[in-house]
């Protein structure tokens, strides 16, 4: 697993052809490899969750053989979460990063290290579920009911849109879109919005489906993303076409140093990453100050 | 040790400051390549500039915590002047909370800052204790520098009075600072905390006016970290008014080691007149044997 740091003048190493206007453009017209135009992009998106949303969580079992799991355990404990915190789950759909984060606060071990002070605080604790898309929300809300979290007033599910948060600035602790960025139309602007929320000292991150470049590793990856997924999504799912649109969009991604220059760009400082499976996922980080 | 002769010849003239949390590593080897002592900017058309290393760890050691001159010229250095602002409202919760997230989150809150920035700490704990020991080298060197205190002392008070100042500091802590060693010693942090001890050591060792650089060198800077490390092991347990018993201990170890040169002179004659009572007997006895 590396860690790289970033500098503010990365952008002016990229080569010409890879200027970052015609890189953004194309990531707003692509549906895969598909080009479509940029209105029928969200839609197009839309659709393709709305069929997944009930097999959601068992088809990222089956195609990361399980492995999802650690990475989310990955990304909340580099968010540190603290009691009394406000935090924003982006796309965070059935809920998965939100009950870890809850569960962490929660812990055992950590109630034994407080204060009694600190015990108002947990009271304090609001963790934001936000999806556009309401299958999704439906879904995390019955997880919620089956984990018994579904009287606890710490979550809270909402719809919205990532380029155009309901939310005020300066309101949000912490702010984490897992596998969400790589389906929005427009990235800058979901970065935008995400400094906007974040109050100072608040951090950004994002889990997201990355780029391989180690050698044999990379060919095979390629084969058992295009290979073996849409097929997976076939017979488990019955939704060959979504899982296309998935190992589709992977690649059209911006590969890891590149999003970390996005970031930058948006205002955080402190920008790093850090490749997890070689590259297969990489997890993103921002500071707001 | 390379930082201070480089510090003296590239910061001379003003204050010398400790490059504060910034990486001590990056700091050293780019001062040892840049060869004038006003810090280098790259500016690119754009306007907004970004700068090498070197001169980031420049401007926030000048500065000191105060908001940094140019600014929108240096995002980087701002964060790590906010992390340094919240590190250092942090110790003031150590005594209740000891060195654990929970008194940097206390900090961060005092600094009205979102107590998130604590995850964006490399080793959370790690990063605490080792703020406070860059921050109590650097009150060090402040007093060094002010110094007539030390004018007129032999090495070995000098010494003794060095180690004295710098236990003090840690006094307020006694309590926590068990833990803050446990700390140090945990195996990620192990180099760290290696290198911030042995930059102590060199510094009161050449406040002390050393001058040596053969083998001497090490063999200096071993004893002296190894008085430094149990004095501050038997000021934990030490329950005395005012650490009397700690300074008692110093002082016997200091002389101690003082006389170890003497103590090493006489053993070498020692063992140079058995060697020679030894061989001469040794000598008789086989000369008889071969004799027969």
């Amino acid at each position: 697993m590396a860690l790289r740091l970033l500098t503010r003048n990365l952008r002016n190493r990229i080569s010409p052809n890879l200027c970052s206007a015609s890189l953004l453009h194309s990531h707003a017209t692509s549906f895969g490899f598909k080009e479509v135009r940029e209105e029928e992009k969200s839609q197009m998106v839309g659709k393709v969750f709305s069929n997944v949303a009930s097999n959601y969580d068992l088809m990222n079992d089956f195609m990361s053989a399980g492995l999802h799991r650690l990475w989310k355990d990955r990304l909340v404990s580099k968010l540190s979460p603290f009691p009394g915190m406000k935090h924003l789950d982006v796309a965070g759909g059935t809920g998965d990063v939100a009950f870890r984060i809850l569960e962490s606060i929660n812990s055992i071990r950590r109630r034994a290290l407080q204060d009694p002070i600190n015990d108002d605080l947990q009271e304090e604790t609001r963790i934001y579920v936000c999806d556009i898309n309401q299958n999704m929300l439906n879904v995390g809300k019955n997880r919620a009911l089956e984990r018994g979290l579904g009287e606890d007033k710490s979550l809270v599910w909402v719809q919205g849109d990532a380029e155009a948060l309901s939310f005020e600035d300066n309101s949000m602790d912490g702010y984490t879109i897992a596998f969400g960025i790589r389906n929005v139309t427009h990235i800058e602007k979901v970065l935008t919005e995400a400094y906007r929320v974040l109050k100072r000292g608040g951090r950004f991150l994002s889990l997201e489906l990355s780029h391989v470049e180690i050698p044999v590793f990379k060919e095979l990856y390629d084969l058992y993303s295009f290979s073996v997924i849409p097929r997976l999504g076939e017979v488990v799912a019955g939704d060959r076409e979504s899982y296309q649109y998935l190992v589709e969009s992977i690649r059209r991604f911006p590969p890891q140093e590149k999003f970390a220059s996005m970031i930058a760009d948006a205002g955080f400082q402190k920008v790093e990453y850090e490749n997890l499976v070689g590259g297969v996922v990489a997890i993103h980080s921002g500071l707001k100050i | 040790m390379y930082r201070t002769v480089v510090n003296r010849i590239l910061l001379s003239g003003g204050s010398r400051r400790l490059p504060r949390y910034p990486d001590i590593r990056t700091i050293i080897s780019s001062s040892r390549f840049s060869t004038t002592a006003q810090p280098q900017t790259v500016l690119n058309p754009s306007g907004s500039s970004t700068s090498s290393s070197s001169s980031t760890s420049f401007r926030t050691s000048s500065a000191a915590g105060d908001v940094p001159r140019h600014e929108r010229n240096n995002p980087r250095a701002e964060y790590e002047g906010e992390q340094a602002r919240v590190l250092q409202a942090s110790l003031r919760h150590v005594i209740r909370l000891g060195w654990s997230e929970e008194a940097m989150i206390a900090g961060a809150k005092e600094v009205g800052i979102s107590p998130s920035i604590v995850g964006s700490f490399p080793r959370k704990e790690a990063a605490l204790v080792e703020f406070f020991m860059d921050d109590c080298l650097q009150r060090l060197i402040d007093r060094i520098d002010s110094g007539e205190e030390l004018q007129n002392l032999t090495p070995s008070q000098c010494i003794y009075k060095l180690v004295r100042i710098r236990l003090e500091m840690q006094a307020p802590y006694i309590s926590k600072w068990p833990q803050a060693l446990s700390i140090q010693a945990h195996p990620l942090n192990v180099s760290t905390s290696f290198k911030q001890r042995a930059m102590l050591i060199d510094e009161i060792w050449h406040a002390a006016g050393d001058e040596t650089s053969d083998l001497d060198w090490y063999v200096k800077r071993t004893v002296l970290g190894g008085i430094y490390s149990t004095t501050e092991i038997y000021m934990l347990t030490d329950s005395s008014p005012e650490f009397r018993d700690t300074w008692l201990f110093l002082d016997n170890r200091v002389k101690d080691a003082f006389d170890l040169k003497k103590m090493i002179q006489e053993a070498k004659y020692l063992a140079e007149a058995v060697g020679a009572g030894m061989g001469s007997s040794l000598q008789g006895f086989v000369g008889r044997v071969l004799q027969r």
